[in-house]
């Protein structure tokens, strides 16, 4: 009997009554949460809130119980509560977990093309689809807030910066020779395949400390370590024959190039402005190794060789022909190996390179020897922690040895270059609305025996929940260009401040930004020839030269983009304005520079085909006029050439042959035939003007390119 | 004397609250899992699904060693993140079945077919919410997941049902289509006749699914 006593009184928890558990779910502004999960932990005893956020339900839990709730993208809430009797009116607030919609981000000069950020404005892709572009990552970038065009000359112009102002970076390295060897009055290419890349970073300046020698602005380039298996493609077109091979096993894959190319066919279709003797013949391969020795950790070891080989007769006002035969011979390597790693759930991470690059131009101008040849090797190593709340601080270091020999006209000019750079910069999130970047760079050249120390500054501030203003500043160094140095080994650094304000609003997959802009420009090289200004871009400045040059840049940027309101259709506008004037190199007095246009509009559209599977992009590019040196005009550079105008597009399709996925490409470049002027020389007696343009007006280009591989399974953007 | 029979009556007891326990389990999941199975599938009720996640989810609070209903509240989430109405939403539960996926596979210990069967249809369908910049990443992830599979248990039957739906999905000239889904569609078919989930309340799903798509490959 007392046993039965017993088993009672140990059953009875499990029969006693049910008593009621209710309340309402919010957000920490009140707002109902329909669909959060509340319950008793340990127990089956819970419900889903309803559409009013409110829950009611019944358990046989005694005294005490802990109160959970969950809903996705909030916190996980849990309270002990008293259940001795109903336990109603129970108020569960829970706090959003912070995601990228609701944190503020760092924005202010960073343009950003990527896959896994959200913020970013552009993918990838773009820069393959964009007409114009002609599937160069520099093209591309071209088109964007900030940059202007310079038609006859390649590299990146950023807001009132050379093209040299501009390092292209590749996983933290920098690129001693992004482009193809530069020719008298023609834009060269990229090396680089954007297939390469996952992303791709463009900064209109205010850029991080970790990043240094690039007075403007730098392109970041981040390559890709997705393992892919595609087997083997080949690409045929006008100009060019190539062969790709990836491989891939669980931990490591390969991915080899090569590629012959001959542009005397696609030359002697399309009308040239160029005199070529001998039309650009190419020929290269790179190899990727990649290596995953340990659960985080990533090796990649790239290596590129190019050869190229041509002969031009090119315009020169000072002769007596007009003209002077050049021959360029080109060998290029590139070797980069980066490893990254990251412990303690990635609280700590590693991120190393070392490379080496080497390039060789055999040049002759008219039977004179202007060889020129660069070698740098380098190393860096970054290290990064990230503390609580996001928290990150980061430092690093960089060491590079630089050989550099010019030839002019039978005499050789030798130069070598040890610099090194320390940086340590910290991201601290004050609240989820605002953030700042703060970092220091020190910097050593051993050619001008001096250090600086440039301070780098961004704060970001979210206005609402789409949008955020941000403010960046910073100092940026860069040793003055080679050619002065060969005759000056007293200068010192170059130097840009600058300051930088950025609006940006991205919601419901439109995009607008505007960033306002000024740069102060100091310590310029200056040249004193005590001679008349003389144009020719490839002159060797022999005059004395200091550091007593000085400028500004100023102006604001918008960018717009629209991937909703029309389906499949994708378009953007951008437009730059820019004023700036400097005293530098053999400038007399201070005025706006040649690679200067005011304006520079673009609009890109893009639209998908899906019955023909058929992407057509259009690009329409306006650039204002530019200065340039009138020889006659009493005032120094006070001639402007007319707008350059020019309409691209560009069509792919993809097709199903025999099994194998072919995709097949078309594009007309400068549709509308404009003559288009960039800029004119004068002879020296200043009576004839010669202009320089395009190296040709109106031009096409098709080709193709194979997966032969059942494997290959490739998007439509991939095109 | 007494203090044994009561010892022995209380381990008894005891006994049977455990069994009593596993028999609620075992109660609570048949009854959710009907529900799942009960939803519409060409349109379930985002509603109805977000609550029969939090039946999984509550059950996997308070049953922390089995990896099962982590399992069911991530198929749950997974279909949330297919239905949802704005990528932003899908994302936030396809990063919840993730989560949920990856706390399975910790229970669970070894790898798992059916563990790694839903991890493949989590990248399937994180794919699917913004094909054009996912294919590559989340293409790779899936074809992973897929061989991990089938070296764990390769007479899954989901698995091929995934590889052909897949397929299924994959416009014509990309490679894929309703010809060369359904070679995987028949043999996802063949693998289901011979399946037998380990206990009522496994993973048995995909039969209906493979049926109708390939009934729509013969069309």
């Amino acid at each position: 009997m007392k046993l039965f006593f017993y088993l009672l009184l140990l059953i009875s928890p499990l029969c006693s009554a049910q008593k009621t558990v209710s309340g309402k779910v919010t957000d920490k502004k009140g707002n109902a949460l329909p669909g959060a999960n509340v319950f008793l932990k340990g127990t089956y005893d819970g419900t889903t809130t309803d559409a009013n956020g409110s829950f009611s339900f019944q358990t046989s839990e005694t005294d005490t119980a802990t109160l959970a709730a969950t809903y996705v993208g909030y916190e996980a809430f849990e309270k002990k509560i008293g259940i001795k009797d109903n336990a109603t009116d129970l108020s569960v607030k829970v706090e959003e977990l912070a995601n990228e919609l609701n944190t503020v981000v760092i924005t202010a000069g960073a343009f950003e093309a990527s896959d896994e950020k959200r913020m970013a404005m552009l993918k990838p892709l773009d820069i393959v689809t964009t007409a114009g572009a002609a599937a160069d990552i520099t093209g591309a970038m071209q088109f964007l807030p900030g940059a202007q065009r310079v038609g006859e000359q390649e590299g990146l112009f950023v807001r009132g910066g050379s093209g040299q102002e501009t390092k292209v970076v590749i996983d933290g390295m920098i690129v001693q020779n992004p482009f193809f060897s530069s020719l008298p009055d023609v834009q060269s290419r990229g090396r680089f395949n954007p297939f390469m890349f996952k992303g791709t970073s463009f900064s209109t300046g205010g850029y991080s400390a970790q990043y240094g020698q690039a007075l403007s602005s730098v392109l970041l380039l981040n390559t890709t370590d997705k393992v892919s298996n595609n087997g083997l493609g080949i690409s045929l077109n006008l100009a060019n024959a190539g062969l790709n091979y990836d491989y891939a096993t669980k931990n490591q894959s390969i991915s080899a190039v090569a590629y012959y190319g001959n542009l005397k066919p696609l030359f002697s279709l399309v009308k040239q402005n160029v005199d070529w003797l001998q039309e650009p013949e190419f020929k290269g391969s790179s190899l990727t190794y990649r290596l995953r020795p340990t659960k985080n950790g990533v090796l990649k070891v790239y290596g590129m060789y190019s050869a190229s080989d041509l002969s031009m007769n090119s315009r020169a006002p000072a002769s007596d022909s007009g003209q002077m035969k050049l021959d360029l011979e080109n060998k290029n390597s590139f070797v980069t190996s980066t490893y990254t790693d990251s412990w303690k759930d990635g609280r700590w991470s590693l991120n190393s390179g070392f490379s080496y690059s080497r390039n060789n131009d055999n040049t002759t101008l008219d039977g004179f020897n202007f060889d020129r040849f660069d070698e740098r090797t380098q190393g860096r190593v970054v290290l990064s922690r990230l503390l609580s709340g996001n928290n990150t601080i980061l430092f690093g270091a960089e060491a590079h040895a630089i050989r550099l020999k010019n030839g002019v006209a039978g005499k050789l000019y030798n130069l070598k270059d040890r610099y090194t750079a320390a940086f340590i910069e910290s991201e601290i999130y004050i609240t989820r609305e605002l953030a700042g970047r703060i970092g220091l760079r020190a910097e050593y050249s051993s050619i001008l025996r001096d250090v600086n120390l440039a301070p780098r500054l961004s704060f970001a501030y979210k206005t609402g929940k789409y949008s955020q203003v941000s403010l960046a500043a910073g100092q940026f160094y860069q040793n003055p260009d080679y050619k002065y140095l060969y005759t000056n080994k007293n200068l010192d650094y170059e130097r840009a401040d600058h300051l930088i304000l950025n609006y940006q609003i991205i919601k419901n997959q439109r995009t607008f930004r505007a960033e306002a802009f000024y740069k102060n420009y100091a310590q310029l090289v200056r040249e004193f020839t005590g001679q008349k200004f003389d144009a020719d871009p490839y002159r060797f400045p022999w005059g004395r030269t200091n550091n007593g040059g000085e400028g500004y840049a100023r102006g604001f940027d918008f960018f717009w983009r629209d991937q909703k309101t029309i389906k499949n259709f994708d378009y953007w506008i951008t437009y730059s304005f820019v004023d700036s004037e400097r005293l530098f190199q053999q400038f007399q007095e201070s005025t706006t520079p040649t690679f200067i246009s005011n304006h520079n509009i673009s609009l890109i559209a893009k639209k998908w085909f899906q019955k023909i599977t058929t992407n057509v992009s259009m690009t329409y590019a306006f650039t204002s006029g530019r200065p340039y040196y009138n020889p006659n005009n009493e005032q120094f550079l006070g001639d402007k050439t007319a707008p350059v105008h020019n309409v691209n597009i560009q069509a792919s399709k993809l097709q199903n042959v025999l099994g194998n996925l072919v995709i097949f490409y078309a594009s007309v470049d400068n549709i509308l035939n404009t003559k288009n002027v960039f800029t004119y020389r004068y002879t020296p007696d200043g009576k004839t003007r010669y202009a320089v343009g395009p190296q040709s007006y109106r031009s096409f280009f098709v080709g193709m390119q194979i997966m032969l591989s059942k494997k290959a399974k490739v998007s439509k953007d991939d095109i | 004397m007494k203090k044994t029979i009561f010892t022995a009556l209380a381990f008894v007891l005891s006994m049977c609250m455990v069994l009593a326990q596993n028999e609620k389990y075992t109660q609570a999941m048949t009854t959710n899992i009907q529900a799942l199975n009960g939803l519409d599938k060409e349109k379930p009720d985002a509603k109805a699904l977000q609550d029969i996640a939090n039946r999984f989810e509550r059950i996997a609070a308070a049953e922390p060693k089995e990896w099962l209903p982590k399992y069911y509240a991530a198929h749950c989430n997974v279909i949330l993140g297919f239905v949802g109405a704005s990528l932003e939403e899908k994302d936030k539960y396809l990063e919840k079945a993730g989560a949920l996926l990856k706390d399975a596979e910790a229970i669970a210990g070894k790898p798992n077919d059916e563990i790694l069967v839903m991890q493949a249809f989590h990248s399937q369908i994180h794919l699917a919410a913004d094909a054009a910049n996912r294919w590559e990443a989340d293409g790779a992830k899936f074809a992973e997941y897929i061989t991990s599979a089938k070296k764990v248990n390769a007479e899954n039957p989901r698995i091929y049902y995934l590889e052909g739906s897949s397929v299924f999905f994959t416009p014509e000239e990309f490679g894929g289509g309703k010809k060369p889904a359904k070679t995987f569609l028949e043999k996802a078919s063949q693998k289901f006749a011979a399946f037998k989930p380990e206990t009522s309340i496994h993973p048995d799903w995909g039969k209906a699914e493979t049926e109708w798509m390939l009934a729509q490959t013969n069309q």
